[in-house]
C-alpha cells in the first residue's frame, strides 16, 4: 500500500528537477510505466475510507494514478448495459460517480496526453452510465469539460466527439453541444511515424497550439475514425445547430459533408445533408446557396437528381406566392420520411417573414393597417406578428404611435444601419473585425500545421524524391545535349519504388 | 362623326380585347403627312392609321383604297375595303370593286408567268447578267404585288449572279428594304451589317452610310434596344434627306423620312441616355441638329430634360403621344419609350433631394391625372431597383435612404473575411479527409476492399506494393 502510494506521489509536474520538456517527457513516461504496473488490488483497497486512493490523490496533480484508480474500479464491474448493471457507487449521486466527474472536470491535461486509452475509457464509461440510467443529459457537462480540458481547441476529431454529439441529441440539449461544435475540426488523428517524432524531437507534453501533435492514431485518445463517423458527426452537429435555430452555422456545417472526396458518387448521408442544405440555403440567404467549389460535381449532380422535390420547394419559395404552401402540403409524406417536416414548415413561415422584411427596401414608414392588409391579418395579429419579428431580430424597425388623439400604429424602418434595435456601432464592428482577424490567424496556424504534417506524408516524400530525380536527370541531360541513350541508366527500376 | 366611328363594331371589339385605340386627334394633317412618303409604305402607313385611330380611320382608309386601286396589289385592296366596311359599312368605298380585283389578279398571273419564262430562257443561255436582271425583275414584280416572301427569295437568288461589287451592294440593300417591309428586324439588321462590311471607304460609302445607319437604327428600335437605336440614328448624316436613290429605292421616302429620324432618334436618346450624354451627343451634335430642326418639339423636349424641367418635357411628349402611336414603326414602342423617359425623369428629379413629399411628386409627374397613384408607381420603381429611395406612407414623403459608407465597408469586409474563412475550412477538411484516405466510393468497391476503414486508397496501394515486392 505504502509502496504503491509512494509510486503514485513520485511524480510532481511542478518539481524543480524538471528543467525541460524532454525531462518532463521522460519523467511522465517512467511514471506511467510504474503506475501501470501497480497491481489492481492496491487500487481497490480501502474503498470509501479516508485511506482510499481517490481521497488521498489530487486529481489535478496526480492525474495519472487517479485515472488508473478509477479505471481499475470500473473494470471490476461489467460494462453497463442497462440501469441494473450500473453499480451503485457509479450511479449518479454515488461516491465513485462524483469522483469520476470531479476528475473529468479537473485533470491535468498534459499528463492525460500520455494515457489516452485510460482517459478515453473513463470518458466512455461516464457517457455509458448516463445512458444506461436513461438520463443522458448528466453526461454532457463532464464529457464536454473533459474534451475541452484535454484539447481546448477540440479541433482534432476523436470518437468522443461523436459520442458527445449522440448524447447531446439524445438528451435534446442542442445548445449544450455548441461549445464543441463551434470549434472547427482542423485535423483528423494521424499516424505519425515514430522515427519522425524522434527526428523532430517533439514530445507530447510540449506546449503546442494544435492538438494534432498529441492526439494521433496511436495516442489512444480516440478509436479508429472512419468516414462514416465523421459524416455522422457533421450531420448530428447540423441537426443540433438547427435545433438551436442557428441556421447559418448548420448550413456551413453541412457543406463539410458535401465536399467529401468521392469517386464521382454520393452516399446516403450526403443525400440527407444535401436535402437539408437546400432548405437551409433558402432560410439563410433567401435562395439556394451555390455549391461549394470543392464538391465533386458528378456526386452533386446525382444528389440534385435525387432531390427533385426539394428543388421544387425552393423554386416555389423564391416565387413568393401561395405555391410554396401547396408544395409543402403535397410533399408532407416526403418531408416526414426525410425528417425535414420542421424545416419545411420553417421555410413556409420564413416566406412571409421575408415578405415583411423586404418592405424595408421600399418603405421607411408604413401604417400598420397597410401591413395587416398585406399579410391578410387583423390589426391585433399583425401587431403581435411584427412585434415578434422585431424582438427576434428579423427587423431593424420599431412600432410607434403617431402623435395625435387618434394616433394609429406605424411600422418605422431604420434606414441607417447605425440606428434602431439592430444597430451596430463602429466600435462593435471594429471588435468583430478584430475577432475575425484573430480567428483567421488561428486558422492560418492550423493550416500551417496541416501543411507540415502533409509534407511528411510518405506519398508526398515519394513524389518529391521522384521530382528531384527527374530534375537531376534533366539537368544532366541538358548539359551536353546527349542524344545517345544506351549509356544512360540501364533501365528504370519500376519495382524498386514499390519495395519499401 | 368621330363618335359614331368610335362606336363602330371594329373599334368596340378592339376596346373589348383591351387593344390600342387612339381616340385623340393627332397634331399632323393627314394629307401633308402622307405626302412625305412614296410607294408601299404609304399604303401601309395609311392602313396603320386606319386600324388604330378612330378619328382618322375613314379618311385614311379612303385614301388608302384609292391609292391601292392604282397599284397592282389586289390583296391589300380587298383587306382595306374590308377594314373600312367594318368601320363604316355605308361608305361607298367600302364595297370592293371585284371586277378590278379579278382583272388585276389575272394580269398579275400573266405577268408572273411571263417573267418566269423569261428567267428560264436566261438561265438556258447561261448569261449571268441576264439571269441577275431576270431575278431582279421578278423581285420587283413580287414586291409590287405585295408578295414579300417571294420578293425576298428572288432578290436573294441574284447573289450568285452578281458580277460587280455594286451589284452585290444593290442586292443587299434590296434585301434590307424587303426585310424592313416584312418587319423582319433581325434580317434587316444582318443585311444592313453586310452592306456595311461590303462597302469600301470611298464615295459610295458616303452615299450608303446614312441609309445603313437609318435602317440599323430602325431595326434596333423595333427590337426595343433603344440605346443602340439612338446611337445609330445619331450617326445618320444629314445628307440622308437629300441623298439619291440607293439601288433604285428612295429610302427617305419609301422607308423613313428625315422627320422620322429626328423623332425616333430623339426619343430613343431620351429613353436611353443621361443628361450629359444628351447634351453632348444630341443637342450639341451639328449633324443631328439639322434633323432636330425638322421636329422642333423633340428638341424642346430634350432641352427641357437637360435643364431638369422634367414636367415640361413629359408634357411636350404627352401632347404628341397620339401622333407617335399612329406611326407605323414607332407605335408599338411608344409606350415603352415613354415609360422609360418617365422613370428616368423621376429618378433624375429625385436625385438632388433627400426628401420630397408625394403630393409634390404627383403634381410634377401626374399632369394628366390619369394612371395609377404616384406611390404605386414609385413602389414598383423601387422594387425594380430603378429608384433608390424609401416611401414614408405616414407623412407621405419620398425619402432618400441614409448611407453610411464606413458601416457598409466594415460589414462587407467582415462578410468577405467570413466567407474566405469558411472556404478555407472546407478545403482543409477535404484535405484532411483525403490525407486520411477517406473517400466515398461505389458500394461494390467498398464491400470488396472495405476501404472506408481509414487506411483507404493509400493503404491498399501500399499493400499491393508489398505483395509485388515480395513477389519479385
Amino acid at each position: 500500500m505504502a509502496d504503491s502510494l509512494s509510486i503514485c506521489f513520485s511524480f510532481e509536474p511542478t518539481s524543480p528537477n524538471i528543467k525541460s520538456n524532454l525531462d518532463l517527457d521522460r519523467h511522465i513516461r517512467s511514471h506511467v510505466a510504474a503506475v501501470s504496473h501497480i497491481p489492481s488490488s492496491a487500487f481497490l483497497k480501502n474503498i470509501d475510507t479516508p485511506q482510499d486512493f481517490l481521497e488521498i490523490l489530487n486529481p489535478s496533480v496526480n492525474s495519472i494514478p487517479y485515472a488508473y484508480t478509477l479505471l481499475h474500479r470500473i473494470q471490476t464491474h461489467d460494462w453497463p448495459k442497462g440501469p441494473k448493471s450500473v453499480p451503485d457507487t457509479f450511479r449518479p449521486g454515488g461516491g465513485s460517480w462524483g469522483k469520476l466527474v470531479e476528475f473529468l472536470e479537473s485533470f491535468d491535461p498534459v499528463q492525460m496526453r500520455y494515457i489516452g486509452d485510460v482517459w478515453r475509457r473513463l470518458v466512455e464509461y461516464c457517457d455509458r452510465v448516463a445512458r444506461a440510467m436513461g438520463t443522458p443529459g448528466i453526461a454532457i457537462s463532464p464529457v464536454r469539460s473533459a474534451m475541452l480540458q484535454l484539447d481546448p481547441s477540440t479541433g482534432t476529431f476523436t470518437s468522443n466527439h461523436l459520442l458527445f454529439m449522440r448524447t447531446c441529441l439524445e438528451a435534446g440539449s442542442y445548445t449544450a453541444a455548441l461549445p464543441i461544435l463551434d470549434n472547427y475540426i482542423y485535423n483528423l488523428p494521424q499516424n505519425i511515424a515514430k522515427a519522425l517524432i524522434e527526428i523532430e524531437g517533439s514530445v507530447p507534453c510540449a506546449e503546442t497550439s494544435t492538438s494534432s501533435d498529441f492526439i494521433t492514431t496511436r495516442s489512444g485518445h480516440s478509436e479508429k475514425i472512419t468516414l462514416a463517423d465523421l459524416h455522422e458527426y457533421y450531420m448530428l452537429g447540423a441537426i443540433a445547430y438547427i435545433g438551436a435555430r442557428k441556421f447559418k452555422q448548420a448550413l456551413l456545417f453541412l457543406e463539410h459533408i458535401l465536399i467529401t472526396p468521392s469517386a464521382n458518387i454520393a452516399n446516403g448521408i450526403m443525400w440527407e445533408a444535401y436535402k437539408k442544405w437546400v432548405i437551409l440555403g433558402c432560410l439563410v440567404n433567401g435562395a439556394p446557396s451555390a455549391t461549394p467549389k470543392t464538391a465533386n460535381s458528378s456526386a452533386m449532380k446525382q444528389l440534385r437528381a435525387a432531390s427533385k422535390a426539394y428543388d421544387a420547394l425552393t423554386e416555389a419559395f423564391q416565387m413568393h406566392g401561395p405555391k410554396l404552401r401547396a408544395q409543402a402540403e403535397v410533399g408532407v409524406q416526403t418531408w416526414a420520411e426525410d425528417g425535414n417536416t420542421g424545416l419545411v414548415s420553417e421555410l413556409v413561415d420564413h416566406q412571409m417573414r421575408l415578405a415583411v422584411i423586404k418592405l424595408k427596401d421600399t418603405y421607411s414608414a408604413i401604417p400598420l393597417t397597410h401591413v395587416a392588409k398585406f399579410l391578410g391579418f387583423s390589426m391585433q395579429e399583425a401587431e403581435a406578428y411584427i412585434r415578434n419579428l422585431v424582438a427576434r431580430g428579423y427587423l431593424n424597425a420599431s412600432l410607434d404611435h403617431t402623435p395625435g388623439p387618434n394616433g394609429s400604429l406605424v411600422l418605422r424602418f431604420y434606414t441607417d444601419p447605425t440606428e434602431g434595435p439592430l444597430a451596430k456601432s463602429e466600435k462593435e464592428q471594429y471588435l468583430e473585425l478584430l475577432q475575425q482577424t484573430a480567428q483567421t490567424n488561428k486558422l492560418a496556424e492550423q493550416v500551417k500545421a496541416a501543411d507540415y504534417r502533409l509534407s511528411l506524408n510518405k506519398d508526398y516524400l515519394e513524389h518529391v524524391r521522384r521530382l528531384n530525380k527527374k530534375a537531376a536527370a534533366s539537368a544532366a541531360a541538358g548539359d551536353a545535349m546527349d542524344v545517345t541513350w544506351d549509356d544512360a541508366e540501364p533501365e528504370e527500376d519500376i519495382m524498386g519504388d514499390l519495395i519499401m | 362623326m368621330a363618335t359614331t366611328i368610335e362606336q363602330a363594331p371594329y373599334f368596340l371589339e378592339r376596346k373589348e380585347k383591351n387593344l390600342l385605340v387612339v381616340k385623340d386627334p393627332p397634331k399632323f394633317d393627314l394629307e401633308s403627312y402622307i405626302a412625305n412618303y412614296e410607294g408601299r409604305t404609304r399604303l401601309k402607313r395609311l392602313e396603320h392609321i386606319g386600324m388604330y385611330s378612330s378619328y382618322l380611320a375613314v379618311d385614311a382608309l379612303r385614301m388608302a383604297i384609292a391609292e391601292a386601286k392604282h397599284g397592282a396589289d389586289e390583296n391589300i385592296y380587298i383587306s382595306l375595303t374590308e377594314l373600312l366596311h367594318s368601320i363604316s359599312p355605308k361608305d361607298t368605298m367600302a364595297t370592293p370593286d371585284v371586277e378590278w380585283a379579278e382583272k388585276t389578279f389575272k394580269a398579275n398571273k400573266l405577268r408572273q408567268e411571263q417573267l418566269e419564262s423569261e428567267l428560264k430562257a436566261y438561265k438556258n443561255n447561261l448569261i449571268k447578267e441576264s439571269i441577275r436582271m431576270g431575278n431582279e425583275d421578278l423581285g420587283h414584280f413580287y414586291y409590287n404585288i405585295g408578295d414579300l416572301g417571294n420578293a425576298f427569295k428572288s432578290y436573294f437568288r441574284m447573289r450568285e449572279h452578281c458580277t460587280s461589287a455594286k451589284h452585290l451592294t444593290d442586292m443587299t440593300m434590296r434585301l434590307t428594304f424587303v426585310a424592313i417591309a416584312q418587319r423582319n428586324w433581325l434580317g434587316a439588321q444582318s443585311h444592313a451589317t453586310k452592306v456595311d462590311a461590303q462597302v469600301a471607304k470611298n464615295e459610295e460609302r458616303g452615299k450608303l452610310e446614312p441609309v445603313i445607319n437609318a435602317c440599323m437604327g430602325l431595326s434596333h428600335m423595333c427590337c426595343n434596344s433603344f440605346r443602340d437605336a439612338a446611337r445609330d440614328f445619331l450617326n445618320v448624316s444629314p445628307t440622308f434627306i437629300t441623298a439619291d436613290a440607293v439601288a433604285g429605292i428612295k429610302f427617305q421616302k419609301e422607308v423613313l423620312t428625315g422627320n422620322d429620324i429626328a423623332v425616333y432618334g430623339g426619343l430613343c436618346a431620351l429613353a436611353s441616355m443621361d443628361r450629359t450624354e444628351l447634351q453632348e451627343r444630341v443637342l450639341s451634335d451639328t449633324d443631328f441638329r439639322q434633323f432636330l430642326e425638322l421636329e422642333p418639339h423633340i428638341r424642346r423636349a430634350i432641352s427641357a430634360f437637360c435643364s431638369s424641367k422634367y414636367s415640361t418635357c413629359l408634357q411636350i411628349l404627352e401632347e404628341y403621344r397620339a401622333d407617335y402611336l399612329l406611326d407605323i414603326y414607332l407605335g408599338p414602342a411608344v409606350t415603352d419609350i415613354y415609360h422609360r423617359i418617365r422613370t428616368k425623369s423621376i429618378v433624375q428629379y429625385f436625385k438632388p433631394f433627400s426628401c420630397v413629399s408625394l403630393d409634390e411628386m404627383s403634381k410634377k409627374f401626374q399632369i394628366t391625372g390619369e394612371g395609377y397613384a404616384i406611390e404605386d408607381e414609385l413602389t414598383s420603381m423601387i422594387t425594380a431597383g430603378i429608384l433608390d429611395a424609401r416611401i414614408d406612407l405616414v407623412e407621405r414623403l419620398l425619402i432618400s435612404p441614409a448611407t453610411n459608407a464606413r458601416h457598409v465597408v466594415h460589414s462587407d469586409a467582415l462578410k468577405m473575411a467570413q466567407s474566405y474563412d469558411h472556404t478555407l475550412r472546407l478545403r482543409l477538411t477535404r484535405l484532411n479527409m483525403q490525407n486520411a484516405g477517406m473517400e466515398v466510393r461505389s458500394p461494390k468497391a467498398d464491400m470488396e476492399k472495405n476501404i472506408d476503414r481509414g487506411e483507404g486508397f493509400g493503404g491498399t496501394l501500399r499493400r499491393l506494393g508489398q505483395g509485388l515486392g515480395g513477389f519479385s
